[in-house]
């Protein structure tokens, strides 16, 4: 679990991260958040899929790294090997939190004292001697504000594909080179046949609020799932 | 003489009203041009008797064909998740006296017999002295989600979909206030409130019709031409549904279709009601009805979101209202002498005939038996999904609908009541109203012949040879084997020939149960949820 602490330059005018130990955060996950953002990036190499929040039972998306809990194919060697690191490991060790639970914006950003990328000496210092941001810490809150933004876009994007009704539930089956199978639950997609048919005008506002280009990276990055049965083949030593 | 089907009147608001408008103007497109026009005739000064907070999982195929979101109606309605019923101190009144009937089938139901081996489990197990569990805990993984007071879903499950099978408690006011707005709004129903006065037939009824005074062969003899309102004047319509409760205007009052009683058989004749509050916001919400046996009768006890409804049904002939009261405040507990107490006279039985002429009776007005397996809502539901599937096209096949709809619904009542029945018979608590219960006089023969095969074997779905069953036949099972009933198989050793499978089905069992106990959240939490997130489509 994250103990997330709020930063400040007096308590952690010393605190330095390694960053390239924030791709341990990633080492054990087989589906990690994706926002609108990074749609293109992420499906150079991995497929999107949607799936539901654990404890809300809301709509996500999520890049696919493996076929079950705890499997990441992109992890191998002690590192990520894929081309793009997703937002959500690279934003590591930092979190916003917004303690007030107001839409005020105010927004605290900490870190994860549990985090790996924490050290106290050989990383990279998060202020100057006199308290300011260093350009390290700024580039990781502009991390974080990317992931903000992002969040609001998914949802938007999230609610459209509801009400349009353009999600359908992704049965899939896979089948690995050692006969071995499994069955890929809980996971929706687009309704490519639904998609379409819609009717001009709502295709035109879909292209108008930003939202049809997502729909079809979403649609395109499910070819990645060849890539990810290829690393799991690989690994199997088939 | 061969008029078309082109208006339904619904006399009667309330949830049977509604929900018969309801799946007529759905099924039929009501809301279109061309659709059939359903009206519903709603009396401002009489107001819904309101019983039935118990659904059948049979409503989560209703809420679907009118079209309506569970989650909307989960918000609206202080529905919870009903996952069956909790019977407590029915067979011998001890504290540890209770089973369950859950809505789960027993595993591999229709391919083996469970219950012949778990009863072989059991004498063995009391042979050996060892610990002997429960019919359903044993062949069924929702009695332990009920014990832990547990959701029948997640979060994460689309509308309608479950891990457990369910059905609903849910607030009855609200529920007709729902109904009628979606009705309304989305399906097109004609709301006209307004005092039916009169009702106008060819001739004068079908009681005294007399062939030389029908003149007018457009019209079958004794049909209902309109009803006449205070303020509307006549609603003309060519099919009647007759929802107006236990006064059944149409059916009894203008046919004077006789009503039959079954106090025979089921002794209950009275309800004393009462609305409790919840301790705090977040007491838990048992996701099953809990119903406890008390010396003239049993209480009802449904948890909703924001209140219980409670209620004591019992029988005058064996408790004084006095006494009565004084069983149901012991019950609720010191809540009690804040609480409005409702009496409610049941009269347990059902019309002769439901459908007459082009009239068909709904709800109250068909008929009414004690709550006991929440029977109400449910005969509505199939009642009202019967007519709007079968409705006649034209005056030339509405008898013969009528006769299939008749036979169908009475054929409903007697299996209702036979399984009711089936609760009391294998008490062995001694008060006089259970004793009077197991009397063969007051049983049944149908259900007296049933029990005899039972000596032998366990229910099987053969010995209910209708395609309209209501309870299927592992119901029977759930009771009779929750009351203690040992069916002897040494002359029928067969059934325990697959005992290999059995065993795996056993373990099966346990093995769902576990899985479900670890991820299925609080009931309370998950109607929380829903109200928060709500559910998702697919």
């Amino acid at each position: 679990m994250a103990q997330l602490v709020a930063i400040d330059n007096k308590n952690h005018l010393h605190l330095t991260v390694d960053s390239a130990k924030a791709e341990l955060h990633g080492a054990g996950l087989h589906l990690v958040p994706a926002v609108m953002s990074e749609f293109t990036n992420m499906a150079v190499q991995y497929p999107l899929v949607i799936t539901k929040h654990a404890d809300t039972g809301q709509f996500v998306v999520a890049a696919m790294l493996g076929f079950e809990q705890g499997e990441n194919l992109f992890w191998r060697d002690g590192q990520w090997q894929g081309l793009y690191l997703p937002l959500q490991i690279r934003r590591q060790p930092f979190f916003v939190s917004n303690p007030e639970q107001k839409d005020s914006g105010d927004f605290v950003i900490c870190f994860d004292s549990e985090s790996p990328a924490i050290t106290s000496n050989d990383g990279q210092a998060l202020f100057s001697d006199n308290g300011v941001d260093t350009e390290f810490f700024q580039q990781a809150k502009s991390c974080l504000a990317q992931l903000l933004a992002g969040e609001l876009a998914n949802k938007q994007l999230l609610e459209q594909l509801e009400k349009m009704e353009l999600l359908q539930v992704m049965k899939m089956e896979v089948t690995f080179a050692n006969q071995q199978c499994t069955t890929l639950n809980g996971f929706y997609t687009i309704d490519t046949e639904k998609l379409a048919a819609l009717s001009a005008e709502k295709i035109s506002s879909l292209h108008k609020a930003g939202l049809l280009q997502a729909i079809y990276t979403l649609i395109t990055s499910l070819g990645q799932i060849h890539h990810l049965i290829d690393l799991k083949n690989k690994q199997l030593g088939c | 003489m061969n008029k078309l089907t082109k208006t339904v009147v619904v006399v009667g608001g309330g949830i049977a009203g509604w929900l018969t408008a309801g799946r007529l103007a759905a099924k039929h497109k009501s809301n279109t041009e061309q659709g059939l026009k359903v009206i519903l005739i709603e009396s401002a000064n009489i107001p819904a008797v309101g019983v039935g907070e118990g659904t059948w999982p049979t409503m989560r195929s209703t809420l679907k064909a009118l079209g309506i979101s569970e989650t909307d109606f989960i918000r609206e309605c202080e529905a919870s998740f009903k996952q069956g019923a909790k019977f407590a101190k029915w067979f011998d009144g001890t504290e540890d006296d209770f089973y369950y009937h859950p809505l789960v089938l027993p595993q591999a139901f229709g391919k083996t017999d469970l219950a012949a081996h778990w009863l072989a489990k059991q004498t063995q197990a009391k042979q050996e002295n060892n610990h002997q569990y429960s019919f359903s805990n044993e062949v069924c993984f929702q009695e332990a989600i009920c014990e832990q007071g547990l959701a029948p879903k997640t979060i994460r499950h689309a509308e309608f979909a479950d891990v457990a099978n369910y059905a609903y408690h849910l607030d009855s006011a609200k529920f007709a206030v729902f109904l009628q707005k979606h009705c309304q709004d989305k399906l097109g129903v004609t709301h006209i409130i307004d005092d039916v006065i009169g009702v106008n037939s060819g001739v004068n009824s079908a009681n005294n019709y007399t062939e030389e005074t029908d003149t007018d062969d457009t019209v079958n003899k004794g049909d209902i031409l309109s009803v006449s309102t205070q303020n509307h004047g006549d609603i003309a319509g060519e099919l009647f549904v007759d929802c107006t409760g236990f006064s059944s205007l149409l059916l009894g009052k203008h046919y004077k279709i006789p009503f039959k009683k079954c106090d025979d058989i089921l002794f209950i004749d009275t309800a004393l009601a009462v609305q409790v509050p919840y301790d705090s916001e977040d007491s838990p919400i048992a996701s099953h009805t809990i119903s406890t046996g008390q010396e003239a009768g049993w209480i009802w006890d449904i948890g909703l979101q924001h209140r219980c409804g409670v209620g004591y049904v019992y029988s005058s002939k064996h408790s004084t209202e006095a006494e009565a009261r004084a069983v149901l405040a012991e019950y609720v507990g010191d809540k009690f002498s804040s609480l409005n107490v409702r009496k409610i006279p049941i009269v347990s039985g059902h019309r002769e005939k439901f459908w007459q002429n082009n009239c068909v009776a709904v709800g109250l007005a068909a008929g009414f038996l004690e709550p006991l397996e929440a029977s109400a809502l449910v005969m509505v539901e199939l009642a009202a999904q019967m007519i709007s599937e079968q409705l006649p096209a034209s005056r030339e096949v509405m008898d013969v609908v009528a006769k299939r709809f008749n036979e169908t619904a009475l054929y409903r009542w007697d299996r209702i009541i036979d399984f009711l029945k089936l609760h009391y018979i294998l008490s062995e608590r001694t008060e006089p109203f259970w004793t009077d219960n197991r009397d063969s006089k007051t049983i049944p023969q149908s259900l007296q012949n049933l029990m005899l095969e039972w000596k032998y074997r366990a229910p099987a779905d053969h010995d209910f040879t209708s395609n309209n069953e209501v309870f299927p036949a592992a119901s029977y099972q759930y009771v009779l084997y929750g009351m203690g009933f040992k069916s002897d198989y040494c002359h029928t050793p067969y059934a325990l020939d697959d005992c290999d499978f059995a065993a795996s089905q056993f373990i099966q069992n346990k093995k769902l149960t576990d899985k479900a106990l670890s991820l299925l959240p609080s009931n309370r939490e998950l109607l929380d949820k829903i109200k928060t997130f709500g559910f998702s489509r697919i």
